[in-house]
């Protein structure tokens, strides 16, 4: 008999805590209920995980939780589809599949003595968070850290209770921003594009990491090379429709490259090297 | 004939992004789809039994574009519903028809020429074609390897186009007696629950049958893969593989013009052309009606009548 | 070391070998040829290709990954428990009848499944386990081209045992030891008899001669590449296509597929099936977002997967055996040999593109 193991094989994990985020967003933390894995347990910040609703189906989700804060494993889902509109119905004691760590990871070693510009965009800052919260607990190893958090009303804005903790880090710089002024709102107003500009922070010995929807992206990007930000420092993290989540099913790739084993994390320099389907 | 087509389809050809219709494939027994853009294309059409592709299959797909269309006699059927159903804007499509004088079933010929596979050269002419492979020789009378469907043809002749070449052909019948239909009812229920349950066994589900009918418009919403509803498990048994024919069936009854391509297209040759001519015949007993002949009526099953003629739904 | 299997000894051959392995071998159904469980009686059809080929043997177009049952919590009636089973059912398995490029097939099976950074379990156990009887072709259809993607009618990968099929009876090889093992364990198979052997050699010869010369794809990479964004190319070659999934279901290196729930009151399983590159669901983001939303692109992907991606993968195999099924099987007869060859004879507009 073979001894491989199985890939497609989840390990059973119980719901502990659900955080309604926005009104189509809910952050769920999980614990997998084999008590050594879970301490053994370990991951990269930006690897995903696929949750499973058995009857349901699987679908991809950034771990968001930081590798450095281990009670639990913490997922953000927006609802779209089938699985993640079961995914809304669960309660805390609920039990899901978790298949994780999957993908790679945000290069946080490269980035050690660097300044950070993390540029997010809605659902976009799950997987910025994770990176955000490794630096916060390894603060030394990292320069100047601005977030630009944007969002399209500010109750829209994921995280929004843990805003105080970030902006009280030392040298960082935490710029929200919505798309329109509202009621209470006493930051910025204004697209993250142009809010990145104003900011304006110094390509120098910089890393820029940002996610969130295409169109964003696309002129955060624009934004970031005006700024003097070369591809080589510039990464993403795509969301991708994928299945297996083990580099098999053959939905995921962009010419050679499946999103879901050699990505998640790109840097511009890379993605303009694969054919162009995004 | 063909000289006349190739001239008319010029003639158009400027007005339009391009006409479809049909060149030699990948052997000389196998026609394909030709796609004419340009004048030098059009030299390549072919016209005889080896066009055995109902191209209005591709119509709906081409809102945007203005196109031509070869059709046959019954491929015109499937044009004139798609019209009837809002699918296709008259505006948009230049038809150009022809007398079809029957196609070619490839079961049929593989049957009588196992060797067909290894094909050198094929000539046709009226009487029928002369297959020759590496081995021998075979002459073939198109009647003997003739797709069903010409054998109780009723419209040779395409029942709209802008432009006809050649001479209007008579029908080979009137009326479509349903023998096949007939003789496979006459057997028990057990036999015909067998006989489905083995045919369907062999089903990939490649849904070709689907995806050749010029009238499966559900296109990406399709029963057949939707988890809602969720009518069609993705389990691989022949209740679920049967279950999406007789939905398809049921879909197209009514619509259906029995062009056959569902089966044609069929890699496994599952002969899933015979439940849309049972629900064919009902309908034809029901209401009286035949699809694609008209592009002002309306199927019967996309209609609602307080009293149906021959449904005696009070008189009980 | 050749050995020698009269036809008339083939059916005993079969029954002897189904008392070790479960033998799959191809037969009539209806108008189809397919692989199905060998008994006794049932009459073989190896005189050409089957309309498909073993892969589901190996690869079936339906499996259980796991199943699943949801229990009340005894202790906690608002709670649900959640049993979950893997069943493993590889048993041994011998393919008779396979043709090279079927066989061919398994061996890209074997780069995408066990030699990528993840290995896929199911198929490994079945692999293991399973024994490759292949005929070599004496004979070549219209559609067939294995030369042109480095194979051969008489091509041995992916085989166990190789047959050449000569008058009366077989000439057999074996190709590794486990078919070694076959081959020795029967007293159905002679010593073959040198001239047994040379009219074997002379068949297979013919064969080759009778393949079209094969055009050189080592430039298809850069072709392919190079035509990327070229979409009215594309668009025109998959004008015809109609997105259904005969040409990669038939494949035997095509190995997409789904994974999908089925459940029923409390049980349930989770199920691999087969899946359609050709299909515009296949790449349907949740968020509508569709990278490959027309034909063209999915095209594109699929002939790019088996001359390009794949290659570059897998030491440069191509992923395409030349078997031709998706030409002969396909609804619009659309020829992916002369898709290759014409990406390949695209000439490429000068590279100015990368300053911009």
């Amino acid at each position: 008999m073979s001894k491989v193991k199985n890939p497609y094989l989840p390990e059973m994990a119980t719901v502990q805590e659900i955080i309604q985020e926005t009104h189509n967003i809910k952050t769920f933390r999980v614990t997998l209920n084999n008590e050594e894995r879970m301490k053994a347990f370990s991951f990269k910040p930006g690897q995903v995980g696929q949750l499973s609703v058995f009857g349901v189906g699987e679908s991809t989700f950034v771990i968001n939780s930081s590798p450095t804060r281990m009670d639990y494993l913490q997922f953000s889902v927006m609802q779209a589809g089938e699985v993640t509109t079961r995914l809304h119905t669960l309660q805390p004691g609920d039990q899901i599949g978790v298949r994780a760590p999957l993908g790679n990871w945000f290069p946080y070693e490269d980035m050690k003595g660097k300044d950070v510009v993390i540029v997010g965009g809605g659902i976009g800052m799950a997987p910025l968070r994770t990176l955000l919260l490794y630096m916060l607990d390894n603060r030394d190893d990292y320069g100047k850290i601005t977030v630009i958090y944007g969002a399209r009303s500010p109750q829209d804005l994921t995280y929004s209770y843990e805003f105080e903790e970030w902006r009280s880090a030392p040298n960082m710089n935490l710029v929200l921003t919505v798309d329109a002024e509202a009621p209470g709102w006493e930051h910025k107003v204004g697209l993250i594009p142009n809010i990145l500009l104003e900011e304006n922070p110094s390509a120098e010995n910089t890393v820029a990491i940002t996610c969130g929807p295409p169109i964003m992206i696309k002129f955060t990007l624009q934004a970031l090379k005006k700024l003097g930000f070369e591809d080589e420092n510039i990464y993403t993290t795509l969301e991708k429709r994928m299945k297996c989540g083990v580099g098999l099913c053959g939905r995921c790739n962009i010419g050679t490259s499946y999103v879901c084993i050699d990505g998640p994390v790109y840097s511009f320099a890379q993605l303009r090297k694969l054919p162009n389907e995004l | 004939m063909l000289d006349k087509l190739k001239e008319s389809i010029k003639a158009a050809l400027p007005e339009l992004d391009f006409v479809m219709g049909w060149g030699m494939g990948y052997d000389p027994l196998h026609a394909t789809p030709l796609y004419m853009y340009e004048p030098e294309d059009v030299d390549n059409l072919v016209w005889g039994p080896l066009n055995v592709h109902n191209l209005a299959v591709h119509l709906p797909s081409l809102k945007g574009k203005k196109v031509g269309i070869v059709v046959k006699g019954c491929d015109s059927r499937s044009v004139v519903e798609l019209l009837q159903e809002g699918l296709i804007n008259r505006e948009d499509v230049v038809i150009f028809g022809a007398p079809c004088n029957g196609i070619v079933d490839m079961s049929k010929i593989r049957k009588a020429v196992p060797d067909a596979h290894f094909v050198h050269s094929v000539e046709t002419d009226d009487n029928g074609l002369t297959i020759t492979t590496d081995k021998d020789t075979h002459k073939l009378s198109l009647a003997e390897v003739m797709a069903d469907k010409c054998t109780r043809c009723r419209f040779p002749n395409a029942v709209v186009a802008d432009h006809f070449v050649g001479e209007k052909r008579e029908p080979t019948v009137e009326n479509d007696a349903y023998e096949d239909l007939e003789s496979f009812e006459s057997q028990g229920f057990e036999e015909r629950r067998d006989f489905w349950m083995t045919e369907m066994d062999r089903c990939i589900r490649c849904y070709a049958c689907r995806n050749a009918c010029p009238l499966c418009v559900c296109r990406d919403h399709c029963v057949a893969q939707s988890r809602n509803p969720h009518w069609v498990s993705q389990r691989d048994g022949v209740r679920d593989k049967f279950m999406f024919q007789i939905i398809h069936a049921m879909h197209m009854a009514g619509r259906c013009t029995e062009c056959g391509e569902c089966e044609r297209a069929c890699p496994m040759d599952i002969p899933v052309l015979l439940l849309k001519r049972k629900l064919g015949t009902v309908i034809h007993d029901l209401f009286d009606y035949d699809s694609g002949l008209d592009a002002e009526a309306r199927p019967p099953l996309l209609a609602f009548k307080l009293e149906e003629e021959s449904i005696k739904e009070k008189d009980w | 070391m050749a050995k020698y299997l009269k036809n008339d000894d083939l059916g005993q051959w079969l029954s002897e070998l189904g008392a070790d392995y479960k033998v799959y071998a191809p037969v009539q159904e209806g108008d189809s040829i397919a692989f199905r469980p060998f008994s006794k009686g049932k009459a073989l059809r190896i005189d050409r290709h089957a309309t498909v080929g073993p892969k589901e043997i190996l690869f079936p177009a339906c499996e259980e990954l796991l199943r699943f049952s949801y229990q009340k919590d005894e202790e906690n009636p608002g709670r649900e428990n959640i049993q979950v089973q893997v069943e493993e059912n590889a048993t041994p398995t011998l393919i008779f009848g396979s043709r090279p490029c079927d066989a061919r097939g398994f061996d890209v099976f074997d780069g995408a499944f066990t030699q990528c950074s993840v290995k896929d379990s199911y198929y490994i156990a079945r692999r293991e386990q399973a024994a490759v009887v292949s005929i070599a072709c004496t004979r070549t259809e219209n559609t067939c081209f294995c030369n042109w993607v480095g194979g051969a009618p008489d091509g041995t990968n992916g085989s166990d045992v190789l047959l050449t099929p000569i008058q009366e009876g077989f000439v057999a090889e074996s190709i590794t030891e486990k078919g070694e093992a076959l081959l020795a364990g029967s007293n159905l198979l002679a010593e073959a008899t040198p001239e047994q052997e040379k009219e074997a050699k002379a068949l297979r010869a013919a064969a080759h001669e009778s393949l079209p010369e094969a055009p050189d794809f080592e430039c298809m990479p850069e072709q392919l590449y190079g035509l990327f964004d070229n979409m009215d190319f594309w668009e025109k070659q998959s004008a015809k296509c109609i997105s259904c999934g005969a040409c990669t279901y038939l494949c035997p290196t095509c190995h997409c597929f789904n994974i999908t729930d089925e459940r029923q009151g409390n049980e349930g399983e989770r199920l691999r099936t087969w899946d359609n590159c050709m299909s515009r669901q296949f790449t349907q983001e949740a968020s509508g977002h569709n990278p490959r939303s027309e034909k063209a692109y999915r095209l594109k992907n699929r002939v790019g997967h088996k001359f390009c991606y794949f290659p570059e993968l897998h030491k440069g195999h191509i992923a395409c055996v030349g078997c031709g099924r998706c030409i002969k099987s396909c609804p619009v007869s659309l020829d992916i040999r002369q898709v290759v060859t014409s990406a390949k004879e695209c000439r490429l507009p000068a590279e100015d593109n990368d300053n911009e």
